[in-house]
């Protein structure tokens, strides 16, 4: 009886096995490096989820969402229903140990392909190891210019850059200017790390270039606990628009002050990431009614395809997809379509597919124009819509095509 | 014969442990262990034999750090050749800083210390040539060996191994050194020590200085590695505390005690992001601090301390006026 019993467990135990190995053929393994701990967590904890998300979208059948891609069946078509396994790592924020788990992730846990960082410096670090490795690495949030300029083979990126997000605002603003509004002067108000330096410099040769005139330029620390005398600095100069590129904080200190010293300059655009948080929105939201923000993410209306997306995301989180999150989740998507295409989890055959990569808008659930790859690996397809601040959300206003709501100008604060 | 047991017995397993702990990632670890173990027995100079806590080390740190990729981005040169550039820069900022901080006494010195690091931060952010808050990148992929960018982590544990060999000469010839006894006693009493006629303020800063340049050769080693350096990585705070546990941890004041240190404190910092880091939430510094907070309450002087008088009860007169 006993030993039968050890005889039906040691069964038990080799099927499962052999299941296991089965299944291992038939997986697909992604690293994701994200910031987990540290300053940027809650991004890291957003990016986790829309990850998780997407992952639920492809590993499970969704007919009702439509061309996006691989949401109508459960798995990867082309590799025989294979499921996507994710494994998560955390950056803490830092270069070495972005460093660190990518190497990981490649040599312990053999994944296939790796998304992430978030924080261009850490993506910097951890694709140097994927190149190192010849393992595909595909950022979708980094914006840093210079992580397309290291003539790397594996390295892809599917946001906008920062050059792409300061011609939207310089299309936007001559499109004002010629409908008579005054834009003589602009503003541009930057936190001083890497993020705001990099975004300021960019807008700042994009103006000029526009031939718009950058009156003020006011870099700030993002931990500061008093703004007054930089929008006392903005009042004197009176800009005819204001660029912020700012952290959450940071942002919501600005409004708040500006509401204090009762200043309300006629154009107000807030580079995403801090006016794009949902704490913003909700601590502040009613104090910055008509301010412009950049988003590759809308919502929709509520039969989309986003919709529902959404929808997922916040049963998962409790609160809406963002911009940054949504990158993320388009990055992943846009990966493993390549993979699934590929047929293979052979490195190079998803490099070879990925430089094939050619998404049409409606397969997509950001609002870029498509997704293809140029030699550099930049998406020559990204773009971004310019959103606005009304009531207690952001709507889409331009450009026109893609608006859900008028623009409303000046710029009303409270 | 019996003195060098372990030393002889550390290097016998630290020359076979990638040999034995063989995959990418444990050599990685080892080669990361052998980093910290160099920047805290730099910081160990000062810090430790002193008992001057300098907690803005990251200064010289960063020195090496920027020296060796600033050579690469500006003039194309090895990484390598900065590094001798870097000591030169942080020996001449720690006599410059040294002379008037090294007279504050205590915490002043500490805040005086991070002050300055904090200072250096904010200017190097604002630097165009030293990449401003972007930062500096190294090659990625080698144009000649003299590059130092290698896939395998096995050529940066040897090199290391062999640069902490050479730091812990340096810091053993100074402690056995007059020097290493006018150090002691001034961490013990500077006015006594000064009233039997040691210059307090000249061998305090020799120490500062000699630390300085080995402490930026830790940063010039981190940046070659990783190949890559900004403001918040090469002068952030974080590292300088980094240096200062593992050298308290291991035993301040002890030649091998920032390595003891270091390899407990860095395969606990890369374990444990590995197994709870990817579960979100921060659970990697809950541990990591918690563990810290246990070493500091049961064993104040050191771990390596602790062995010492377990090891040798009856041979502690020598040993204890040491740390």
């Amino acid at each position: 009886m006993k030993s039968g019993l050890k005889l039906m467990a040691l069964a038990a135990l080799s099927l499962a096995l052999g299941t296991g190995t089965i299944q291992a053929q038939n997986t697909v393994k992604i690293g994701a490096v994200y910031p987990l701990s540290g300053n940027a967590a809650s991004a890291g904890a957003s990016a986790k989820a829309a990850i998780e998300t997407a992952l639920e979208i492809i590993n499970e059948a969704h007919p009702e969402l439509g061309d996006l891609t691989l949401a109508k069946e459960a798995g990867l078509p082309n590799m025989k229903g294979a499921k996507v396994e994710v494994i998560f790592a955390d950056n803490q924020g830092t270069p070495a140990a972005g460093q660190n788990q990518a190497l990981r992730l490649i040599t312990e846990e053999k994944v296939h392909a790796l998304v992430g960082s978030y924080q261009s410096g850490i993506t910097l670090t951890a694709s140097a190891v994927a190149e190192k490795y010849g393992i595909p690495f595909l950022s979708p949030e980094s914006v840093a210019a210079n992580l397309t300029e290291r003539g790397f083979k594996w390295f892809f990126r599917t946001t906008p850059i920062a050059s792409d997000i300061a011609a939207i605002y310089m299309d936007f603003l001559k499109e004002m200017k010629a409908s008579g509004k005054k834009v003589d002067s602009i503003a541009i108000v930057n936190e001083n790390t890497e993020y705001g330096t990099s975004i300021a410099k960019v807008i700042r040769e994009a103006a000029q270039a526009a031939n718009l005139t950058v009156g003020v330029e006011i870099p700030y620390n993002a931990n500061t606990t008093d703004v007054q005398a930089q929008v006392l600095q903005l009042k004197d100069k009176n800009p005819d628009c204001v660029i912020f590129v700012s952290y959450t904080s940071d942002a919501i200190l600005y409004v708040k002050t500006m509401q204090a010293l009762g200043y309300k300059p006629p154009i107000v655009i807030g580079d995403n990431s801090g006016f794009s948080d949902a704490a913003f929105l909700k601590n502040v939201g009613s104090l910055a009614q008509g301010a412009i923000n950049r988003s590759a993410w809308d919502i929709g209306k509520p039969d989309s395809v986003t919709y529902k997306i959404n929808e997922m995301y916040k049963k998962r989180t409790g609160y809406d997809l963002d911009d940054t999150a949504g990158r993320a989740m388009q990055g992943f998507f846009t990966l493993i379509e390549a993979i699934n295409r590929a047929g293979s989890t052979d490195p190079a055959k998803i490099q070879a597919a990925l430089k094939a990569t050619d998404l049409k808008p409606n397969q997509l659930m950001m609002g870029y124009k498509g997704v293809k790859f140029d030699e550099k690996g930049n998406n020559v397809l990204a773009s971004a819509l310019l959103i606005q601040i009304q009531g207690d959300k952001y709507v889409a206003v331009w450009p026109k095509a893609s608006a859900t709501a008028p623009l409303q100008l000046p710029y009303k604060g409270w | 014969m019996k003195r060098g047991f372990y030393p002889s017995l550390f290097l016998a397993l630290a020359l076979a442990y990638p040999l034995l702990l063989s995959t990418p990632f444990q050599q990685r670890l080892g080669a990361l262990v052998l980093l910290y173990a160099i920047g805290a027995s730099a910081w160990n100079v000062i810090g430790g034999y002193a008992g001057q806590v300098s907690v803005g080390h990251v200064m010289f740190f960063g020195c090496g750090a920027y020296a060796s990729l600033a050579c690469y981005v500006h003039f194309g040169w090895p990484p390598l050749l900065g590094l001798p550039l870097g000591i030169l820069a942080s020996i001449g900022i720690a006599a410059l800083i040294g002379t008037p901080t090294l007279r504050l006494s205590g915490h002043y010195f500490s805040m005086a210390t991070i002050a300055v690091a904090e200072l250096l931060r904010l200017v190097v952010t604002n630097i165009e040539l030293l990449g401003g808050a972007v930062g500096l990148s190294g090659p990625v992929m080698p144009r000649t060996w003299l590059d130092l960018s290698f896939t395998s982590a096995l050529p940066y544990y040897y090199f290391f191994l062999a640069v902490l060999l050479f730091v812990l000469w340096v810091t053993w010839r100074m402690e056995q050194s007059r020097m290493g006894y006018y150090l002691r006693a001034i961490k013990d009493n500077e006015r006594a020590a000064r009233s039997l006629g040691v210059e307090a303020g000249r061998y305090k800063l020799y120490a500062f200085m000699l630390s300085a340049g080995l402490t930026s050769i830790a940063g010039s080693l981190y940046a070659i590695m990783f190949g890559f350096i900004d403001p918040e990585s090469g002068l952030g705070m974080l590292t300088s505390v980094k240096m200062l546990i593992m050298a308290a941890l291991g035993g301040a004041g002890l030649l091998f005690g920032p390595l003891v240190g270091a390899v407990i404190l860095v395969p606990l910092e890369e374990i444990s992001n590995t197994l709870l880091g990817g579960k979100g939430a921060g659970l990697t510094f809950m541990a990591y601090g918690a563990i810290i907070m246990v070493i500091a309450r049961f064993y104040p002087s050191g771990i390596l301390k602790l062995l010492q008088d377990r090891l040798r009860p009856s041979a502690g007169g020598r040993q204890s006026d040491v740390a």
